[in-house]
């Protein structure tokens, strides 16, 4: 809506002033919570940092750890022992709430299975392989974690976004064009009263001439 | 099946056979040069070596890597069975239970892919008819519906308690427990079948119960390392060890940590060769497994030459062929995986 498309009354102006206030009130808000989220942020980057390191030393250590076991034990032998595998890794869904917004919650359950538990042999199955199993499952653990902390960046930066723009409208937009429309609504007002008052002395005078 | 035979079994003409075959195997100076070499060209020289028949067979069906490793595992099949079909009386007794280990490895291979859901072709592949039970036989294992059937007609095949074996897999749900029974089976039989009264056999005896010895010691570390001890490791352990008897087995497993069966490794005629491994910090069980590995190839190497008309060169001989055959998968698959030369000559077993 324009500034001036209003209709220049009192109770529009006093509308208008309710809405400046709330409006302000609002932009305080925002830009707090735009402040926190930023904080926020630079927090959840630093341990996304190191644990993008941490799944690239863990994913580094378990394909070598893999290709190893490979070499000495064979593909064959490899492939089967993760085909006797029984147990799937458990992950558990949920939500927090960080300054109002909701960013999901994963807990790894049951990501270790112990080697009695596995499904295959304990005499039979190689050292080597065990190894690069223990691995990998370091790794999903990592990579479960990760998960967890890159959709929080994630959703952090697109709600920081989403502040910053509601922010910027604010600042730039909304309130100078209700502080816009109030000084329209207060101009035609005034306007409105020196022309009554002028009115009404012409209507004096006129009165004062006929008597 | 592996009872002690009553008939004297046909040495000289089985020996004979192993001594020919035993001038193609690959030494170290091969490996030295395979390591310099590309896959394609491991392949060419591998072929050049006797392993040509496998890799052209099945060059139409699998290529590279893996190429190499089935048409290794297929010419060491071939051997072993050969070998196997050769040897007669008391001779044929202990090599089929020697390798009763590969009718037990075929078996896992076809229960894994039945219960992951594999289809026959694919399970096909993974088999390594290197035992006593031929590509028919196996054949029909993976031809039968369930697990269960598989269990009971495998034991049927290899005379094992059926039931038995049956009964382990319904209680626990697990396959390990059936595998596990089977290994242990294995060694009892294979100990079983060895008559120790003459010098060559007995050695051949004192290799098998070395080897337990490292089987059980692997499978005590492997479980330390998971925080299992206890009663719950003595259920994996192997009967028959020479050097970990029950005794040093229960003390090993009772051990909380790897540390803390150090002062009882000690007794260990090896432990010297894993002193350093099992006291560091970190033990690292791979390694430790590794060096364990080499004292019992050196001491399988120590016999070599003994009795030439006896059980031992063809013992000898099984052994240095599945070693060469590891040797060459070692070396394809490390040089294809870009591992540095170094740590796969730290991975050969020479």
């Amino acid at each position: 809506m324009a500034p001036h498309d209003v209709t220049p009354n009192r109770s529009v102006l006093l509308d208008l002033k309710k809405r400046i206030k709330l409006t302000q009130s609002g932009y305080k808000v925002l830009k707090m919570k735009r402040d926190g989220l930023i904080i926020e942020f630079f927090e959840v980057l630093e341990k996304a940092r190191k644990m993008r390191e941490g799944v690239s030393s863990d994913y580094e250590s378990a394909m070598e750890k893999i290709t190893i076991a490979r070499a000495v034990e064979g593909e064959i032998a490899v492939k089967s022992a993760a085909y006797a595998l029984k147990a799937d890794p458990q992950v558990k869904l949920g939500s927090k709430s960080i300054m109002g917004m909701m960013v999901p919650k994963v807990e790894a359950e049951k990501i270790h299975t112990k080697m009695t538990e596995k499904g295959y042999g304990v005499i039979s199955t190689s050292a080597y392989i065990e190894d690069a199993a223990t691995a990998f499952e370091k790794l999903l653990d990592t990579l479960v974690r990760a998960a967890e902390v890159e959709t929080t960046m994630k959703k952090l930066l697109d709600e920081i976004e989403k502040t910053k723009r509601r922010v910027n409208a604010l600042e730039f937009k909304i309130i100078p064009e209700l502080k816009e429309s109030e000084r329209f609504v207060k101009f035609s007002l005034e306007e409105m009263d020196r022309e009554n008052t002028t009115r009404l002395k012409h209507l004096k005078r006129k009165g004062a001439a006929e008597e | 099946m592996f009872r002690r035979s009553g008939r004297k079994g046909n040495y000289a003409y089985t020996v004979a056979r192993v001594k020919a075959k035993k001038s193609l195997l690959l030494g170290e100076e091969d490996y030295n040069k395979m390591l310099q070499m590309s896959v394609p060209e491991i392949s060419r020289y591998i072929s050049e070596s006797g392993y040509q028949k496998e890799m052209a067979e099945l060059a139409g069906r699998i290529e590279g890597i893996d190429l190499v490793e089935h048409a290794t595992y297929a010419n060491m099949a071939k051997v072993f069975s050969s070998i196997l079909a050769a040897s007669q009386g008391e001779l044929e007794t202990m090599v089929a239970a020697y390798l009763e280990k590969w009718d037990i490895w075929n078996l896992k291979v076809i229960l894994r892919g039945k219960s992951y859901g594999l289809g026959a072709d694919e399970i096909r592949e993974d088999l390594v008819p290197a035992g006593s039970l031929g590509a028919e036989s196996l054949e029909k294992l993976i031809a039968l519906d369930s697990i269960d059937d598989a269990i009971v007609n495998f034991a049927k095949m290899d005379k094992v308690n059926g039931q038995e074996l049956l009964d382990i897999y319904k209680e626990s749900g697990n396959l390990g427990s059936v595998e596990d029974y089977l290994d242990k089976y294995h060694y009892a039989r294979l100990l079983a079948s060895i008559d120790p009264s003459s010098r060559p056999t007995k050695m051949f005896q004192e290799y098998v119960r070395k080897e337990i010895d490292v089987r059980n010691l692997e499978t005590i570390l492997k479980l330390k390392a998971e925080g299992i001890y206890g009663e719950q490791v003595m259920q994996y352990i192997i009967p028959g060890g020479k050097q970990v008897d029950k005794k040093l087995a229960v003390q090993l497993a009772n051990a909380e940590t790897i540390a803390a069966a150090a002062s009882d490794l000690s007794q260990l005629e090896f432990y010297e060769i894993i002193k350093d491994l099992v006291e560091a910090d970190e033990v690292r069980i791979r390694d430790v497994v590794s060096e364990m590995k080499r004292y019992e190839i050196a001491q399988a190497k120590k016999f070599s030459h003994l009795y030439p008309l006896s059980v031992v060169p063809i013992l000898d001989y099984m052994i240095h062929k599945e070693i060469e055959v590891g040797n060459i998968r070692t070396i394809s698959r490390g040089v294809e995986s870009g591992l540095d030369k170094e740590t796969i000559k730290g991975l050969l077993v020479i």
